[in-house]
């Protein structure tokens, strides 16, 4: 498909022609009348043609066979993978028990105490209610196995993420290498992450920690070289004139003038680690993720609640006293709270030393058993009516079975088998068509070569399969979001409304949207667009307000003493100026909605996602890097195809 | 517009010593093979537009020279994109020049090493910046004293000369604060102070005040003005603001497309301009406040000598107006008792009025009166007081 990279004669043309969009689909429309006919002939229509793939089932089984033969004897294992192996065993182990020996006071008071300090009295507060309600859901120990992964897995990729981070700040030749290859493990759905890791590995705690330090560890890097780069540059030269050496210029401007982004690195690398340590579950991490991920295999709701509440917990109350600690220094620079200092630390450790002491003389280290709520049974009697009487035949409204049913029927299934019924080129065609007119001739470029890939690599129907919900999802994501975002953008009070639902379905990690849709729609394709579409909402509502209520307010004044109405300015004046905005919401509507369908592929989705399940709990590891790899092509071509151009942007930088 | 001309500390140089800078055709080009512009003197005298399309270079500084000398105060002045900007800055190689000679106290500035030019950074000349450049995370106090902690000063020592620092530029009591706590006035204090604390040989002002309210703006020249007149201490001073540029300057350079199209006193740049850019820059400039005696005065008769008021020769039109109102006749102008010349209302109305007056001779016509000097007389004066080299002014005017 080189030829599309042929450009556009831009000279010469008369008229409607002149339009960039309409050149660059003449250009493709001419490629295609030469290369259609041409392609038919030779490999026909229908679905990808099987001359044209390469099967790596063969090579990657007998690669997987050889690591799990050789992970005892060779030295690459026993010398480098195996140290990194027992290292990140015995550190989570020591961080684990350490937990433990602190009891549930110990560990309350420590996490009451630190966000006391950096985040005040009312996060202090929301901790420790946090914390003691996971005890009293009786998921003590799961919590602490999870937070013990995500203690290591965090430092880990704070230092990772830093090094690459300031290495990037400060080098322009190693920003220009790292940056695309960050911004594109962003973009890639976490289930894709899980395989690699797990054929040098194995399953297990090792393979779990790292796969959650590839997955957090980018955010961090990016945001310090950010913070590092957009540093004041009058500042820097006032720096310079001073005579400071480049060490002192890192040390006493650079990084703390990058302060702000660093402690948002942490507060995302923070969130993407408790999202992965979560998935990680199916690669044998334990913890609340393993109870969400054994009782959804059972269908048992109430079981999958119970350790899903704790996961949100954790989740709203590390973002929150994380954000805290960042916001809590802005330029009016009121620094009066913080952990920092060396007497604060200590008193902290004093006093959690002693809680821990005294719970211990008390004999009540272990959370009482007779403290602990079972939340499991009444929720799963709720399940039940709800399957007796909502799932189908209510009058009028049918039942949330039916409309998964419908929706699967009447939605998802032509989708999917118009997707399949396509001739293979016409795909590679739109996929073209799409991402030329929205971006350049090189997202374009990419977003055919990774589509060929999925061809080629074998897994062309169950990628499609992927796809149709994907579209479905997105489909549905937009239309709803664009309609709350333009709602909530033109109404003060509905956005007050939509905050803080907004705020902690942001943090929620995405397995847990599982939970909910499997209670109401029982397993299979629809719930896991259902899941999708929840996860994605959010962003997309808060990227439309936010483009919406930041378009040039003079503009929509102007346009307002020329008497226009409320719709008119909607339409003239607000869409088109926040034209960016919203493609940006699409771009990440749609990011994220392939995320959620992949995991979908654990209660139902099938197609890739279940792929990689399978060969995960079967073993098969050769099946499941073909389908991660597939994912990651996927992934790409989405992200490429919905990307606004950023040509613009880059010259003016 | 008035410019209350503040009481200026003249250079105390008497005879022309090692100037601080010393800047020898100093060239700064921006672009690709920025080297071979000052090389070819034909690229050399190619006009901005043009030297664009041809190499795709800029050229921020053509061809400049200067000497600043101790203690005065140097005011490079001239519009946004003049290059001022850059000029100050490949003083001390915060921008790499592309050809000249700099010199500090006559050593190289362009052959100095990294660590002697740290040197010369941390301790000869401290730069101050239109947009404060200040570290918010930290104090007024450790701003302050963060060039001391640069140059590896001890904590309680670089605090206790920064507290006299904070001191001196009026800013007690707010040691504790944050520059995002302060107002602009407050944080140019803030970076004023940074400035001085290291004890610099030269401080450079970047546009130092525009940011600022035009009342602040004025307070925070006249604190300019006192630390010059209580230190003494060599200034160059950069602004796009040309009442600023007179109000503090001992010698001004006017700078338009990168290079230096006049250099004079603030009375040479008013009274006489080099060309027609220059004379509509300062035609809004009230002529009287800048403009002495020494220069409108005219030869004094022998019966003028003896009597009426009398005026030193530095002083302003504007003083000897009211002086020569209230008298109602010419004032002479007085140094070391001696009579140099008188100037009667002819003198004083032509200066205010910008009518060069012919003051070699006998009162000057008005050019537009009735049987007014023959025309050619007109370029005559003007090329005159160009040539006079600012030496002879400077000399005696030393108190």
């Amino acid at each position: 498909m080189a030829t599309v990279t042929a450009t556009a004669p831009r000279t010469a043309l008369p008229g409607f022609l002149r339009s960039r969009a309409t050149a660059k689909l003449l250009t493709l429309a001419a490629v295609a009348a030469l290369l259609a006919p041409l392609l038919n002939a030779r490999w026909g229509s229908g679905s990808w043609p099987h001359a044209l793939t390469v099967d790596l089932s063969k090579p990657l089984a007998s690669a997987s066979d050889w690591v799990i033969d050789n992970r005892d004897s060779h030295p690459l294992f026993l010398y480098f993978f195996g140290y990194i192996s027992n290292a990140v065993v015995l550190l989570v182990r020591a961080v684990y028990l350490t937990l433990l020996a602190a009891g549930w006071a110990g560990v309350t008071a420590f996490g009451a105490l630190v966000a006391w300090r950096v985040a005040g009295v009312r996060l202090a507060a929301g901790t420790a209610a946090a914390l003691l309600a996971c005890g009293a859901l009786g998921m003590w120990v799961p919590t602490m196995q999870t937070l013990a992964l995500m203690v290591v897995a965090v430092l880990a990729s704070v230092a990772v993420g830093a090094l690459l981070g300031l290495a990037a700040g400060l080098s322009d030749r190693l920003d220009r290498a790292l940056r695309p290859v960050l911004d594109t493990m962003q973009v890639l759905p976490a289930f894709a992450y899980l395989l690699p890791v797990v054929l040098v590995f194995g399953i297990g705690v090792p393979a779990a920690v790292l796969a959650t330090v590839v997955y957090a560890a980018p955010p961090m890097a990016r945001l310090t070289a950010l913070g590092l780069r957009g540093a004041d540059p009058e500042v820097l030269e006032a720096v310079e004139s001073l005579g400071a050496t480049r060490r002192q210029r890192l040390l006493t401007a650079r990084i703390p003038l990058a302060r702000k982004e660093l402690l948002l690195g942490l507060n995302q690398t923070i969130m993407m680690a408790l999202s992965m340590a979560v998935i990680a579950s199916v690669i044998g991490a334990g913890g609340l993720g393993d109870r969400v991920y054994q009782a959804l295999a059972s269908v048992d709701v109430g079981a999958a609640l119970a350790a899903g509440i704790p996961i949100v917990l954790l989740a709203v109350v590390l973002d929150r006293v994380t954000a805290a600690a960042g916001s809590g220094t802005g330029d009016a620079g009121t620094r009066h709270r913080t952990i920092g200092r060396p007497y604060a630390l200590a008193v902290t450790l004093g006093v959690t030393v002693a809680v821990a002491l005294a719970t211990r003389l008390l004999g009540a280290l272990e959370w009482p058993s007779g403290a602990t709520l079972d939340i499991a049974e009444p929720v799963n009697r709720a399940v039940d009516w709800m399957t007796a009487h909502l799932y189908s035949g209510v009058p009028v409204v049918g039942g949330t079975a039916d409309w998964a049913g419908h929706f699967t029927t009447w939605v998802l299934d032509p989708v999917r088998d118009g997707l399949q019924w396509l001739p293979w080129w016409s795909v590679l065609l739109v996929v073209a068509a799409l991402s030329w007119l929205i971006g350049t001739w090189r997202t374009a470029l990419t977003a055919v070569l990774a589509m060929a890939a999925i061809g080629v690599l074998g897994v062309w129907e169950p990628s499609l399969d992927t796809l149709s919900q994907v579209m479905a999802a997105v489909a549905v994501t937009l239309v709803l979001g664009f309609a709350t975002g333009i709602a909530a953008a033109r109404s003060d009070r509905v956005e007050r409304a939509l905050r803080p639902v907004l705020d902690v379905c942001q943090t929620m990690p995405q397995f847990v949207y599982l939970i909910p849709v499997v209670a109401l729609f029982g397993v299979g394709r629809a719930p896991a667009v259902a899941a999708a579409v929840v996860y994605a909402l959010p962003a997309v509502v808060r990227i439309t307000t936010q483009g919406l209520r930041q378009v040039d307010q003079a503009a929509l004044e102007s346009a307002r003493s020329l008497g226009a109405t409320g719709r008119q300015q909607l339409w003239q004046v607000q869409i088109p100026l926040a034209r960016r905005a919203l493609l940006l919401a699409v771009n990440q509507g749609v990011v994220l909605v392939l995320a959620v369908v992949i995991i979908g592929g654990l209660v139902g989705g099938g197609a890739l996602g279940y792929d990689v399940a399978f060969g995960l709990a079967q073993g098969d590891l050769a099946t499941g890097l073909v389908a991660g790899a597939a994912i990651v092509c996927l992934g790409l071509m989405l992200d490429r195809v919905t990307q606004p151009t950023r040509r613009s942007a880059k010259k003016g930088a | 517009m008035t410019l209350p001309v503040p009481t200026r500390k003249p250079p105390t140089a008497d005879e022309p010593g090692t100037p601080v800078f010393s800047v020898d055709g100093l060239w700064k080009v921006f672009g690709p093979k920025a080297g071979r512009v000052p090389a070819d003197p034909e690229l050399a005298a190619l006009p901005a537009a043009e030297l664009r399309s041809r190499t795709g270079c800029t050229a921020a500084v053509r061809d400049v020279s200067f000497d600043v000398r101790k203690g005065e105060v140097f005011v490079v002045m001239g519009l946004s994109g003049s290059g001022k900007s850059t000029l100050v800055r490949c003083l001390t190689r915060l921008i790499e020049p592309t050809a000249g000679a700099i010199a500090i106290d006559g050593e190289d500035v362009r052959a100095m090493d990294k660590g002697r030019l740290r040197e010369l950074r941390r301790h000869r000349a401290a730069m101050v910046f239109q947009h404060f450049g200040l570290l918010p995370h930290r104090t007024v106090l450790d701003n302050v004293a963060y060039g001391l902690e640069i140059q590896g000063v001890g904590r309680s020592e670089r605090r206790e000369r920064a507290a006299e620092v904070v001191a001196k530029v009026g800013l007690e009591g707010m040691e504790k604060r944050r520059p995002g706590q302060l107002s602009g006035g407050q944080r140019q204090r803030v970076g004023l102070a940074r400035a001085l604390a290291v004890d610099p040989e030269v401080l450079l002002f970047d546009e130092p005040f525009s940011a600022l309210d035009p009342l602040i703006r004025r307070d925070m020249q006249e604190e300019v003005a006192r630390l010059h007149s209580e230190e003494g201490r060599t200034m160059v001073f950069i602004t796009h603001d040309l009442s600023e540029a007179l109000k503090l300057g001992d010698r001004i350079a006017l700078m338009r497309d990168g290079q230096v199209v006049q250099l004079g006193t603030p009375e040479e740049i008013v009274g006489s301009p080099a060309d027609d850019y220059v004379r509509e820059f300062v035609r809004d400039v009230p002529r009287e406040q800048v403009m002495t005696v020494r220069t409108a005065m005219r030869p004094a008769s022998a019966q003028e000598t003896g009597n009426g008021p009398a005026l030193r020769p530095e002083a302003t039109i504007a003083e000897a107006i009211e002086a020569v109102a209230r008298a109602g006749a010419p004032a002479r102008v007085m140094d070391d008792g001696r009579c140099l010349g008188v100037v009667g209302h002819e003198q004083l109305l032509g200066v205010v009025a910008g009518i060069p007056t012919d003051a070699g001779s006998a009162p000057a016509a008005p050019d537009r009166a009735p049987g007014a000097a023959p025309a050619p007389r007109k370029a005559a004066p003007r090329k005159r007081r160009q040539a006079t080299p600012p030496a002879p002014r400077t000399s005696p005017e030393a108190v």
